[in-house]
């Protein structure tokens, strides 16, 4: 077998073959690349491959390598391309295949002692927990930390190692929360599979769906329409807009400032109702559809909501880099050098704020064109990845009112049931979302790869933290990753947080009534459906639950099951069947017993 | 229930300050996104009389999302078992009720396979809205299990509130 030299083909993804004992010398010769994702699939026969991506400008594209690796070995790779040890530590667990040299690899999903499934064979020997020399003049110590930490957020696990105050090293453990999605995704129609890639990571569902149903059309040769394409940017840049909102928050909440905290929130909430009036969903779920995007954006809704929203952002942004007291505690806190993001492959924000240019949204061929300003910083410390946010949601509000613009439209394309594969992307609010695909000749998926930004930046944590922070940086480090699981330039303002207090007083911000009076927001919730019994007939009924993707609905016989618990109130019945099927308006649905949560409706009888 | 009545009974049952723990057990961080709303200030989740804590020590609450994952149950388990009684555990969202994943070896696919729920709040996620209906059902709840406890006065072992 002969080496091909892998070249990048601007706004495409090229694919090429490379024998296992070629692989290290193509990874020395694509060094100036930057390795997005590395995978195996295969239980029988295992194939290694390596996304590599292009991030300059105008010549953006990707770059995947296959690799055979049946021997159950291939060559080190992280020796050469750090960002690969994460995935080489992955693939071990889960396909028993491990890189040559016997380095010693770290537990990354499998909790220790499960017997959980994998996708491939399973590994010889339980991952031995290799962790880096922490003593410290004989002083470090490690502290334990999790799963179970502050309220309101997720769980998750680190050993903290530390000689007192100064963070030594952060380890992570994330198997707490390892729900199998690749695992799961394996047989699913990619229709089926966007209902997951939905909850991968909650918060950047738009892109996480993006990029699967993208790989899945690659795979089926498919393209949507310009329009619904619009309809997935608008969505995405809101998805942004809403998560910098929240990071902001997080960040205020981090260094003490409620002030700034509740500012923050105000036009999170206000962002988030935009988000339900103009798509349905707070958290903009069920937007993207194969071949498209299954609902259409309320234009009128966007367009009168969202420069109100954007300014509250706006004011609140600006306040906060106004306060001394805040920019002084970001400044110089958790600094990652460009070098060491793009030795992590790190992607987003945070690799913007460390100079680096990565974008998915650059790559040719999508709906952002040459579009897109990117926002980058040089200092890479927390104050830099704020102001890159900043930049970022100004720029969201001008490519919405542009997409807006060039019209945006609901359409999807139910994909040929052919094989084949493909590689998807889009840009999440952490940074490039990518997903890759093998569909069989049934048109289901026979291996999901699912990369979210996350996966990716959480390695960038534990440097960001190192060295020069101590304890109390960490959580500041956190909210400006803004992960789930997930400026240099000072302004020389007057604005004080305090006078800008004294004005929220005065201008005041109506706090709901409920529970004592109704609350008008409620109306652009999505509530799960009510059904028509007089139009259920025991087929239409079978449509229903085969349409239902969390198993809500089931028919005994002649009666209809409806389980409100597990009802998503994604809407899929209502579409199936509008005449017997309308949403209910119903959120006030919290029971003290499960089983009155579970309605019989009974069924027409037929004719 | 109005907002009146039901500060009033979380005033009289727990001197104005229930206090919730929140526990993820595999979420998509986006009910922990609302949850955490409750307390900005279109919501404003004090004016009720509702407060978090980080320790479960002071909870009278177990807010839970997630399906439960299995490798996380010790955790749920030590995070229940360090409340002290009376306490209501709150099923929050359609993870947490068997929407999202079965029972298979990575989770247990429901909350109350693990915990003993008192309250089911259903919605992906539940929004802020629903969850002060959900947080005011609780409360209900509580209610009823300190009417129910057994008292036992120290200094009269034999006689237990209900006795006359």
């Amino acid at each position: 077998m002969t080496t091909v030299e892998p070249r990048v083909v601007p706004g495409a993804v090229t694919t090429f073959q490379v024998a296992s004992p070629d692989l290290e010398a193509v990874v020395r010769d694509l060094a100036d690349l930057r390795l997005a994702d590395m995978f195996a699939s295969g239980a029988e026969h295992t194939t290694l491959r390596l996304v590599w991506a292009n991030d300059t400008a105008g010549q953006a594209g990707y770059v995947v390598t296959e690799t055979p690796v049946d021997s159950g070995e291939y060559p080190a790779l992280s020796d050469i391309a750090p960002a690969a040890f994460v995935e080489e530590c992955e693939i071990y667990e889960q396909f028993g295949t491990r890189p040559a040299g016997g380095k010693p690899l770290n537990r990354m999903m499998l909790p220790p002692h499960a017997s959980l499934p994998t996708l491939g064979r399973k590994p010889p020997a339980e991952p031995e927990e290799a962790r880096a020399p922490h003593m410290v003049g004989g002083q470090a110590f490690e502290f334990p930390f999790g799963p179970v930490r502050q309220v309101g957020v997720e769980s998750l696990y680190y050993g903290l190692v530390t000689s007192g105050e100064e963070v030594v090293d952060l380890y992570l453990f994330t198997w707490h929360k390892h729900r199998g999605l690749e695992w799961r995704l394996q047989g699913k129609t990619p229709e089926q599979a966007l209902f997951l890639a939905e909850r991968t990571e909650g918060l950047s569902a738009v892109a996480m769906t993006w990029a699967l149903a993208a790989a899945a059309e690659a795979a089926a040769g498919v393209q949507p329409a310009k329009a619904a394409q619009r309809t997935r940017a608008v969505a995405l840049e809101l998805e942004r807009l809403y998560n910098h909102a929240a990071a902001m928050a997080a960040l205020c909440q981090s260094t003490g400032l409620s002030v700034g905290q509740s500012a923050a929130e105000i036009a999170l909430e206000r962002l988030l109702r935009l988000n339900a009036s103009a798509f349905g969903h707070r958290y903009l779920f069920g937007v993207i559809g194969t071949g498209g995007a299954s609902r259409a954006p309320d234009t009128d809704a966007i367009r009168d909501e969202l420069p109100g929203a954007y300014s509250e952002f706006k004011r609140a942004a600006d306040a906060l880099l106004g306060t001394n007291s805040f920019v002084d505690r970001l400044e110089a806190t958790g600094i990652l050098t460009a070098d060491q993001a793009r030795d992590l492959g790190l992607v987003g924000p945070v690799a913007r704020a460390s100079g680096l240019t990565a974008d998915a949204r650059l790559v040719p061929g999508g709906p952002y064109g040459t579009q897109p300003a990117v926002a980058t910083a040089t200092a890479g410390d927390v104050l830099a990845r704020f102001t890159v946010m900043l930049a970022e949601a100004a720029e969201s509000v001008r490519l919405i009112g542009q997409f807006l613009d060039a019209g945006t439209a609901a359409s999807t394309i139910e994909l040929p049931r052919t094989a084949g594969t493909g590689l998807g992307w889009a840009e999440s609010p952490r940074g490039e979302a990518l997903a890759w695909v093998a569909l069989g000749d049934d048109g289901r998926i026979a291996r999901a790869r699912l990369r979210p930004a996350s996966a990716r930046n959480w390695r960038g944590f534990d440097d960001a933290c190192r060295s020069q922070n101590v304890f109390t940086d960490i959580p500041i480090i956190e909210a400006s990753f803004w992960l789930t699981a997930a400026g240099m330039a000072r302004l020389q303002g007057r604005r004080r947080m305090t006078l800008w207090f004294i004005r929220g007083i005065r201008r005041g911000v109506v706090t709901t009534r409920y529970p004592a009076r109704p609350d008008a927001s409620a109306r652009f919730l999505p509530t799960p459906p009510a059904f028509r019994p007089r139009a259920l007939t025991r087929v239409t009924a079978d449509r229903l639950v085969a349409s239902c993707p969390s198993g809500a609905l089931r028919r005994d016989g002649g009666v209809l099951s409806y389980d409100v618990g597990r009802c998503t109130a994604c809407g899929r019945c209502a579409a199936e069947a509008p005449a017997a099927v309308q949403s209910s308006g119903e959120f006030e649905l919290a029971a003290t017993a499960r089983s009155v949560l579970i309605k019989r409706i009974p069924l027409r009888e037929e004719r | 229930m109005t907002a009146e009545e039901l500060r009033e009974t979380i005033a009289r049952q727990f001197g104005r300050s229930l206090h919730i723990r929140t526990l993820d057990t595999g979420s998509c961080a986006v009910c922990e996104q609302e949850i955490r709303l409750l307390t900005a200030p279109h919501y404003d989740l004090h004016r009720l009389g509702f407060f978090f804590t980080p320790a479960p020590r002071h909870a009278d609450l177990l807010l839970v999302t997630g399906p439960m994952i299995r490798a996380f149950e010790v955790a749920a388990r030590k995070t229940y078992d360090a409340m002290p009684g009376p306490k209501v555990v709150v099923a929050t969202g359609a993870c947490a009720l068997g929407g999202v994943y079965p029972a298979d070896p990575f989770t247990h696919g429901t909350v109350d396979a693990v915990l003993p729920v008192d309250v089911w709040i259903p919605g992906c996620p539940p929004s802020p809205l629903a969850l002060l209906h959900g947080l005011g059902v609780a409360v209900g709840r509580l209610a009823e299990k300190v009417r129910d406890l057994p008292f036992t006065a120290d200094d009269h072992p034999e006689r237990t509130r209900g006795d006359s």
